[in-house]
């Protein structure tokens, strides 16, 4: 073996297009952000008043929350409705997610399939959710109906394309070694891939519960869908009740601290069994 | 009786080269063959050709008198619940338990509903329990499958095959990525399925020793064709050089002893 000699200059390191790519960008935006500061236009605004505006605002909503046009039974109430919209459209994402990933991922499915399904889902996934709903609402009108719509097409391109990326990663020895067998195609789906992906199916739908959970909240004041998203808007675009708003924030807060645990109970009891 | 018939396969993955170029030869009831063979011989391909698990490009090969090459969907998964196949890798579904890896062998006998979703009946558990005593795994039968070693998820691959009734045995590098000990082990047992049960076993091997020692007739592959065929005795070192090419002088060197393969 060569051993080099400690005089042995270290040889150059070769030029790697991405990382000088990276680095330009990076460069550019930290200019720009410089720049942007150096010369904002305050001439309008008092600076020292207005900072001091949002920190009282600040401090109302976040150190004195209070209830007033709602009562508790109705936070509740709204907010399980929010809940529930995020659960529902989960659920139907899952249910269509599934379908169409056993149709999607490579190891499960003729290639053209494959292909025609991941291009439609990728158009489905590249349209944001608030989008959907309001393509669904020129047909089913401003509301529940339209936001439940979306949000479920929007959830079901999401998880085509996470359920498939988990069956295409099972081990294809498996696979072969239940077909050499005489195992038929869904018996091969339900003993081999639902096993070896139950814990990245499993950790996917929630996380996915978790993301609808708060579109239904945005989607609540945008498409009239009610439950506490809707409570919010009337707080802050009708009311300008501040302490109703730090009600409302901390109500969502705690639930989706709530919800953050269950997933990594969830996410480490699958790991082991 | 004949069990298997393999009558002039070729196979060819595109292009010009061949994986197997016109390879013949039938397998009696109850022998012991091993093919041997340097690594790209072909010896899996042609292995994989006999359940169909690869398609032939042209040749017939008849299982039990039967064509696997027109077979429908139907009679094919009839046929391959009558073939066991065992693997280097053992292929187990590693998050489900032994017992439910073994009861998997069943599934050709089941319908779509009952397989998928896993509902055996007592008999088949119980059979499984009895396949997973006769090969010593009777205390693991609730233990996830990534929790045992080598030697043992290869034993857990025999019952899986043995589970199926088969007449005829499949063995892809068995004892390629298992320790001398653990090797020695599943050999015995495959000897044992094949003598006691009088279950045909065709096995590729990369350790020509090995195969001397257990196979009742060797088979050797070389670029796709058959080298030679005939007793492990008359296997001379003349042929293992044929067979081996320059791999043969390290194999011939480590003969009778314990040989890594990778």
């Amino acid at each position: 073996m060569h051993v080099p000699t400690p005089h042995t200059p270290l040889p150059r390191r070769p030029f790697d297009r991405s990382s000088f790519v990276l680095s330009a960008t990076l460069a550019i935006l930290a200019v720009l952000t410089i720049y942007g500061f150096t010369t904002f236009d305050t001439n309008g605004v008092d600076m020292d008043m207005a900072l001091d505006m949002l920190g009282d605002n600040a401090k109302t909503l976040f150190f004195a929350p209070g209830l007033s046009n709602v009562t508790i039974e109705g936070l509740l109430k709204n907010l399980g409705v929010t809940v529930a919209l995020g659960f529902l459209t989960t659920v139907l994402g899952a249910v269509i997610g599934m379908v169409f990933a056993l149709a999607s991922a490579l190891n499960l499915a003729p290639v053209w399939l494959s292909v025609v399904v991941k291009a439609f889902t990728a158009v489905v996934r590249a349209i944001p959710t608030v989008l959907w709903v309001l393509i669904f609402a020129v047909s089913a009108g401003l509301g529940s109906v339209a936001a439940v719509l979306g949000m479920t097409f929007h959830s079901a391109g999401y998880l085509i394309k996470a359920y498939a990326e988990s069956f295409e990663e099972v081990d294809a020895g498996s696979i072969e070694a239940l077909k050499a067998s005489g195992a038929d195609w869904w018996q091969v789906v339900g003993q081999v891939f639902i096993p070896s992906s139950r814990a990245a199916l499993m950790s996917w739908t929630f996380l996915r519960f978790e993301i609808n959970f708060s579109t239904a909240i945005a989607m609540g004041a945008a498409a009239g869908a009610g439950g506490i998203g809707f409570d919010m808007f009337m707080a802050s675009g009708f009311y300008l009740n501040l302490r109703e708003m730090g009600a409302f924030t901390y109500a969502i807060l705690i639930f989706a601290v709530l919800l953050e645990y269950v997933a990594t109970k969830l996410h480490t009891k699958t790991m082991q069994g | 009786m004949t069990i298997l018939h393999v009558d002039n396969v070729r196979k060819t993955y595109g292009g010009n080269s061949y994986a197997l170029d016109g390879v013949s030869f039938s397998v009696e009831k109850g022998e012991f063959v091993a093919i041997i063979g340097p690594s790209g011989a072909g010896k899996s391909t042609l292995l994989r050709c006999v359940n169909r698990l690869i398609f032939v490009t042209s040749g017939e090969v008849s299982v039990n008198g039967i064509a696997v090459t027109g077979l429908s969907n139907p009679s094919l998964r009839r046929l391959r619940r009558t073939i066991g196949m065992i693997f280097q890798h053992y292929n187990l579904v590693n998050r489900l338990t032994v017992l439910e890896n073994v009861l998997h062998g069943r599934l050709g006998y089941k319908s779509t509903i009952a397989g998928t979703c896993g509902f055996y009946t007592a008999s088949e558990k119980n059979r499984a329990y009895e396949i997973l005593h006769a090969v010593g795994l009777h205390e693991h039968i609730y233990k996830r499958c990534d929790q045992l070693s080598g030697g043992q998820k290869q034993r857990v691959g025999i019952a899986r095959a043995l589970i199926q009734d088969p007449t005829l045995m499949l063995c892809d590098e068995p004892i390629a990525s298992l320790d001398p000990s653990a090797a020695k082990i599943v050999m015995d047992t495959l000897r044992d399925i094949n003598t006691r049960l009088g279950i045909t076993v065709v096995a590729n091997l990369h350790q020509v020793h090995v195969a001397r020692d257990y196979a009742t007739r060797i088979i050797g592959v070389n670029n796709g064709r058959v080298i030679y065929d005939g007793l492990p005795k008359d296997l001379t070192i003349d042929i293992i050089q044929k067979i081996y090419g320059s791999e043969a002088h390290d194999l011939i060197l480590a003969d009778g002893d314990t040989h890594g393969t990778h």
